[in-house]
């Protein structure tokens, strides 16, 4: 007779022949059967038979016992009792919770999964498959593929490992820059296509957008053109001879005049096209690819042709209604000396970008210094704010072609919660959980050993990451040696704060609170920079933007600890670093209370304000990106650009239970409506496709920080 | 006079960053004012030297510039305000040239008595008459129903020589 019994659940339990007994009279009871005295001939029979099986396992168990009833002639029996044990795999199987995760899906019941992330319209077929595979994937990631103490931990709500859906089960990259240049230059392969240097803007923003399709198909974070402006215009030239070709061949009068105008709007409706393109993609990722595009510090009259172009085609709008586009993120670099002040060169586009900015929330600026006192070089974030460092100083091309490898992001308020009050307990218990992300991100890291290019071709072998490699090659020697980032992220600094030292005064009036928030994000520093030692890895610190984890770490605590008042109450944690949305500052005091923080976590970091409508005050919004420069390396200006097509209303819809109302003419119709607020770094339409509402909840609260009488 | 709220730093009410003050004190009571608390000139709190100084201070800061100062209300008009509000442009003026006033009054430009229009010589942009609600349109700029105007004031003065600019002090 066999020891244990190994469940399907895994769990082993002590062998109990009593159970196998019961089910036999069951099954008799069923049909009829009143033959009971052949039952310890039988269970004797069995336990014999099961002997050479230890342990043994469900499957085995309930062959031998059919058998042994055949084997006794009793046929009946053995079919209800088959028929009774499949009944309860059904069961079971429907009780399990990637059966439950599938129908959830189908059913539209299960909201925190649809509402996950608010650029996935979750109705659509191709987003369903998406979304199935990512149920699949997370289901085997958790059973299989990770350690089980991760497992755990993530569960728990004690760490958040982001991006489940895809990876470790894919081995998917998080976040990247492009580098296009290399593509576009020296030509590639996609599908069926050879793909040879373009000989005009138009074809070049075109071939831009069918990379950024396929890329962005490949990896599951945000795609980012860095410098685009500078990559592009010499594309604007080629358009510009081709014009000038064109006017020789005509006998046009003044065939400069003729060449540059021609170009112009050849210029404009190639960056449009683009837009549009990006706007109507849908990624086998089941959405709108989340990209970026950087650019602002070519100084040609090419490039400047493009800086304008990109922010003419946003001002214009998508569409009859003119909407709002929502991708791709633009990021403008802005420099003293080129386009920061009156008489730069370029100071002309600055105030087309406080334009843009003010009638379509993009773009975002990079102050050039800053970036690089954070981060050590310029470049534009990968995705929405992830930023790679300095360490391929040397190389011609330091940034294009490198990526982000994915974030496992720690809950600070849980631990600040366990340490009731005591910090040298909370940094106790920060390293031992340090420990457990470590070894998480290395999972993450460890999955793509051994991969080979051919999984994606566009990114190893035809250059979008930078380096072509054979289709058998490791794609590992593109990550090692600090050439990819892999980040620890952190969230909710104001509510550990809170935790430990209680709710007031507010962080903003306690140097106190103040120091001990840096203290922790240094702490977190610190562990990623001795990861980087230990490794071959480039370890970073990322603030994390959270779109759902906002919510799912409060939820998970406030299960745990309850609601306690600046901490779990809310319904949501606050973004990384960033000052308690409720907090009345100006946009200036916000400023200088986020200041430090980029420059530690350099890994990832934005800074925002919460602005009026200023379309008719640009000056003051220039006041405020003018004072960034000198303090934080990248701000957002987040200001109310709902519009209404019926009444021609531009500024703030009210949030009503009719959904988002027009304050002019009450229309709440969403067809004729157009409502964006920032999400995390990108744009969304809640009207639309609703946040998740711990989102939903911070976004309510948010003051705007120009409303704080003395 | 009394004032409601002082704003240290404004985007809102006029032209660039400002610094802005709302006095107490109104007496046309306009139907669906979005500041009616500010109507009774004993509402709010004393307007002290400290406080002119301090709006001067602001006003001079370097580190946020400010472009000027935005006078709103309650009425800086109001006749029991045109004391303080004239020795506080006054000094705008003198020490700060090129910081620029806007004011928002009820009263209708053509029809101020001589006391305020002594304070007019020292505004830049005046935005004028009483918000009539049937008229409100969130479209406008700088104003909120549609018979009111924002008037540019020394273009307005050179047109209308209705003020007798030596009687200004």
């Amino acid at each position: 007779m066999p020891e244990h019994v190994i469940k399907r659940d895994g769990q082993t339990i002590p062998f109990n022949i009593h159970r196998i007994e019961t089910a036999i009279v069951k099954a008799m009871g069923s049909v009829q059967c009143h033959q009971t005295h052949l039952l310890p001939l039988l269970c004797t029979d069995i336990e014999r038979e099961l002997s050479g099986h230890q342990p043994c396992d469900i499957d085995t168990i309930q062959q031998v016992v059919e058998a042994a009833l055949i084997r006794h002639r009793l046929v009946d029996v053995a079919r209800s009792y088959i028929a009774y044990r499949r009944t309860r795999d059904i069961e079971r199987e429907r009780r399990s919770k990637l059966n439950d995760d599938i129908v959830g899906l189908i059913s539209r019941r299960n909201s925190a999964l649809l509402n996950e992330n608010a650029n996935k319209d979750s109705y659509v077929i191709p987003t369903q498959r998406d979304l199935l595979a990512g149920i699949v994937a997370r289901h085997i990631a958790k059973t299989q593929l990770l350690p089980q103490d991760v497992v755990q931990a993530h569960e728990h709500g004690d760490i958040h490992y982001h991006d489940l859906d895809y990876a470790p089960f894919f081995p998917m990259f998080n976040c990247m820059l492009v580098d296009l240049e290399g593509m576009l230059t020296q030509g590639f392969r996609m599908g069926n296509a050879e793909i040879e240097p373009p000989k005009s803007i138009t074809t070049a923003a075109h071939v831009t957008a069918q990379i950024i399709a396929q890329v962005a198909s490949h990896i599951y974070g945000g795609t980012t053109i860095d410098r685009i402006d500078e990559i592009l215009a010499p594309y604007v030239t080629a358009s510009f001879h081709k014009h000038l070709t064109t006017a020789e061949q005509w006998n046009i009068a003044d065939v400069n005049a003729y060449a540059m105008q021609q170009t112009e709007r050849e210029c404009f409706d190639a960056f449009q096209a683009l837009e549009y393109e990006v706007n109507t993609l849908h990624t086998s990722n089941g959405q709108t690819p989340f990209v970026t595009f950087g650019f602002g510090l070519g100084q040609g009259w090419q490039e400047r042709l493009i800086q304008k172009a990109i922010l003419k085609v946003r001002l214009a709008g998508l569409g009859r209604n003119r909407k709002t586009a929502v991708f791709p993120k633009l990021v403008l670099a802005i420099k003293e000396g080129l386009n920061r002040s009156t008489n730069d060169p370029n100071y002309d586009i600055k105030q087309l970008a406080l334009q843009c900015a003010s009638q379509r929330m993009y773009p975002d600026i990079l102050n050039y210094d800053q970036v690089v006192l954070a981060t050590g070089s310029f470049k534009t974030p990968m995705g929405c704010r992830s930023f790679l460092d300095n360490r391929q100083q040397n190389s011609e091309h330091p940034h294009a072609g490198r990526n982000n490898l994915g974030v496992v992001s720690i809950n600070l308020p849980r631990i600040a919660l366990l340490a009731e009050q005591d910090s040298a307990r909370f940094f106790a218990l920060l390293h031992q959980r340090l420990a457990l992300c470590f070894s998480a991100l290395m999972s993450r890291v460890d999955r793509l050993k051994g991969v080979k290019a051919r999984v994606a071709p566009i990114l190893y072998m035809e250059g979008a990451c930078g380096i072509r490699l054979k289709a058998d090659d490791d794609i590992f020697q593109l990550f090692h040696d600090g050439r990819a980032t892999v980040s620890l992220g952190y969230i909710g600094l104001h509510e550990t704060a809170n935790a430990l030292f209680g709710r007031e005064p507010h962080i903003y009036d306690c140097e106190h609170k103040q120091r001990f928030a840096i203290a922790v994000v240094e702490t977190l520093k610190q562990a990623t920079d001795q990861w980087r030692q230990k490794t071959d890895l480039g370890f970073s610190l990322y603030s994390t933007p959270s779109e759902s984890l906002c919510a799912r770490f409060c939820e998970l605590d406030t299960k745990e600890f309850g609601v306690i008042p600046g901490v779990t109450d809310k319904g949501y944690y606050t973004n990384s670093f960033h000052l308690d949305v409720e907090k009345k500052v100006t946009p200036y005091d916000k400023i200088l209370f986020e200041k430090p923080y980029p420059r530690i976590a350099s890994g990832g970091f934005i800074c925002y304000g919460e602005f009026p409508n200023l379309q008719h005050n640009l000056k003051a919004l220039e006041d405020v990106w003018d004072f960034s420069y000198r303090h934080v390396p990248y701000y957002g200006t987040n200001t109310p650009i709902d519009e209404c097509f019926r009444c021609g209303f531009q500024g703030e819809f009210n949030c009503t239970a009719k959904g988002f109302c027009c304050p002019a003419c009450a229309n709440h119709d969403p067809q004729s409506i157009s409502v964006t607020r920032r999400v995390c770094g990108y744009l969304g339409a809640p009207n639309a496709r609703p946040f998740n509402a711990g989102k939903q909840e911070e976004v309510k609260r948010r003051v705007k920080h120009l409303a704080t009488p003395l | 006079m009394n004032y409601h709220a002082y704003y240290p730093i404004d985007v809102v009410n006029g032209p660039g960053t400002r610094c802005t003050l709302f006095v107490s004190g109104c007496e046309h009571r306009c139907r669906g004012c979005y500041n009616a608390a500010t109507w009774n000139p004993h509402n709010g709190l004393p307007f002290t030297p400290q406080l002119e100084e301090r709006i001067l201070q602001d006003l001079a800061d370097t580190d946020i510039p400010r472009q000027g100062l935005s006078l709103s209300g309650g009425d800086p008009l109001y006749p029991a305000n045109l004391s303080a509000v004239f020795s506080l442009v006054k000094r705008v003026k003198q020490e700060l040239p090129d910081k620029d006033i806007w004011c928002w009054t009820g009263y209708r430009l053509g029809q101020l008595t001589k006391q305020q229009q002594r304070v007019l010589s020292f505004i830049d942009v005046l935005i004028d008459g009483p918000f009539v609600e049937p008229l409100k349109d969130p479209r406008l700029v700088w104003r909120g129903s549609q018979n009111q105007r924002v008037v540019p004031i020394a273009a307005w003065l050179a047109a209308n020589h209705r003020v007798d600019t030596q009687s200004i002090g």
